[in-house]
């Protein structure tokens, strides 16, 4: 699921107009480049169509870009786009809107998945049918000169896509990494005020971390009374992992409830006595069956049988 | 209230105070002060101490806390920390600092109970 | 390492305390900290503006907003000109106070940031910096 827009990137990009001062003066982007751009608008706008048809001539010849073209009338809505991205280059301004509708450009072809390596390929290609178009007109020495100017801000653009396509690769990452770590801490309510987390696999530092905060979280949340650890799925349970899990019951206690510790192997057993744990305080059992019942008379409930069927 | 600023409120026989905002040094101490006070002047025996306003509970607040309690202790009053933020646990734990001998409660219902269990054991 | 933004604070009082680690809060959920990250260097930054007015008699700390890599991240840079610290590995080690909870405040502290380093010289003054990052995708 995506939740980010292109001006959620604005935002953590920081694209502010301290900001923008900054990268055009290290573009080098100045007012003359930008009058001149102005200038050569009507000259873009005369060649506008066929650079548009030769830029997409490239996207459609290449099979990997062609992948994302299939659909013609995709593909005339997207000249529609490109051509009022064209001329947006010899508007002549560089402000905090001409940002936002350049990142939104890469917003939407990161979106689409379009790697990275194609949209820097194809705006190469831009420069190369305007370049043309530029010697066609103009003498050499203005083309010159407009193609500096034409690059410093195509340079400024391509700045602002990439930054887009990184922010949102963060962003991935980030996303998988909370789903990981939800399916690794999956706490359950058993009972009112009576919270379950079973934990599988191996434990490190990070991941102790993650379980201690989640662990507290949830037992704020949902005032539980009791967390119940079951631990018999963890693979190994040394000296350090019994550490953070002891760590866990003394926050958890810093909230006001309790931790039972489940699942408690022979081997565990020993391991914690010989970290010197004072376990006078600790409610520990082998079986979560007996931990949960531990539970239940700790929040003064117990299992009715007879209710049941 | 007092010069800490913090109100100690009596129910029956126990004080219940919610600490705000910034707890400065001055105002921690200002605090224990009162509260000892009250509970000389109330014979109050138990003292619940809501702390859920508190965002940031380094090694010398919590001495405050711990001492207060103990104080408290040889005054006859038994005091319950409640309502502490996971984030502040989690700190306090980090640090290596358990608040040793304290009690503790989810929220102010549930200290009023544990304070019960505590005066019928 | 790029510097967004840098704030002074001299601590010549006990209100430096309270004032250090606001402005340390302020920037950490700027810097786009969780509940818990905030909370860690914040507090952090409480027991080392107490130490430098404490056992070091005052001094100055930089609280900077910092940024490498992708990632945001908070700076602190604590300068005072007191005694020093003689053993500086055992007062990490914890266990160990010269005066009120010196070790607790150190060892602990440490555990609370992702780097921390330590510069003392005896009769000269003692210089820490600690630094925490943003967990990754974090948003500002």
């Amino acid at each position: 699921m995506r939740t980010g827009t292109h001006s959620d990137y604005m935002r953590t990009l920081k694209l502010d107009s301290d900001e923008l001062a900054s990268r055009r003066r290290f573009f080098g982007i100045e007012e003359a480049d930008l009058d001149r751009l102005r200038a050569l608008r009507p000259l873009a706008e005369r060649h506008m169509a066929s650079i548009i048809e030769g830029f997409y001539f490239l996207l459609l010849e290449h099979p990997r870009t062609r992948e994302f073209l299939n659909d013609p009338e995709l593909v005339e809505r997207l000249k529609g786009a490109q051509k009022r991205y064209f001329l947006g280059l010899f508007d002549g301004r560089c402000d905090l809107a001409y940002v936002e509708d350049r990142l939104r450009v890469g917003f939407i072809h990161e979106r689409v998945g379009l790697p990275l390596k194609w949209y820097l390929g194809a705006y190469n290609r831009y420069l190369e049918l305007t370049g043309k178009a530029l010697r066609e007109e103009l003498g050499p020495e203005a083309t010159t000169a407009a193609q500096l100017s034409l690059q410093k801000l195509v340079f400024f653009d391509t700045a602002l896509a990439v930054d887009t396509y990184v922010a949102a690769q963060i962003d991935t990452v980030a996303r998988h990494r909370a789903a990981v770590e939800e399916l690794s801490t999956p706490v359950i309510r058993v009972f009112d005020r009576v919270l379950l987390l079973p934990l599988v696999g191996t434990i490190d530092s990070a991941r102790a971390q993650s379980i201690m905060e989640t662990v507290l979280r949830r037992v704020s949340d949902q005032e539980a009374k009791v967390m119940i650890i079951d631990i018999a799925g963890v693979a190994v349970v040394d000296t350090q992992v019994a550490d953070h899990l002891l760590r866990a019951t003394a926050a958890v206690r810093l909230l006001g409830a309790a931790t039972i510790l489940t699942g408690i192997s022979p081997q565990v057993a020993r391991t914690v006595v010989e970290l010197g744990v004072d376990i006078s305080s600790m409610h520990t059992r082998s079986r979560l069956a007996d931990g949960i019942e531990l539970a239940l008379s700790l929040v003064g409930r117990k299992i009715n049988v007879e209710t049941r069927e | 209230m007092s010069a800490s600023g913090i109100p100690v409120i009596r129910i029956r026989n126990t004080l219940l105070s919610a600490i705000q905002g910034d707890l400065s040094d001055q105002v921690a101490e200002a605090f224990q002060q009162h509260l000892l006070t009250r509970i000389e002047a109330t014979g109050a025996s138990g003292v619940l101490l809501d702390i859920s306003a508190l965002e940031i509970v380094d090694t010398y607040v919590a001495r405050v806390l711990v001492d207060t309690a103990k104080m408290a202790r040889l005054m006859g009053a038994r005091t319950v920390l409640v309502g502490m933020r996971p984030e502040v646990a989690a700190t306090l734990i980090n640090m290596g600092n358990g608040l040793d001998g304290l009690e503790t409660a989810l929220n102010v219902d549930d200290g009023l109970d544990h304070l019960g269990t505590l005066r019928s054991g | 390492m790029g510097v967004l933004a840098s704030y002074s604070i001299e601590i010549a009082s006990e209100d430096g305390v309270v004032r250090v680690r606001n402005q340390v809060r302020e920037v950490a959920l700027r810097a786009g900290f969780d509940a818990f990250a905030v909370a860690a260097i914040s507090t952090a930054a409480s027991e080392l503006t107490r130490n430098a007015w404490v056992h070091g008699g005052g001094g100055a700390a930089r609280v900077e907003e910092v940024e490498e890599a992708g990632r945001r991240g908070v700076r602190v840079d604590f300068r005072d000109a007191g005694p020093g610290i003689q053993d500086v590995e055992r007062a990490l080690r914890g266990g160990f106070s010269t005066r009120r909870s010196l070790g607790l405040g150190l060892s602990g502290t440490r555990r609370l940031v992702d780097e921390f380093s330590i510069d003392s010289t005896v009769g000269v003054g003692t210089h820490i910096v600690i630094a925490k990052w943003a967990r990754l995708g974090a948003r500002a």
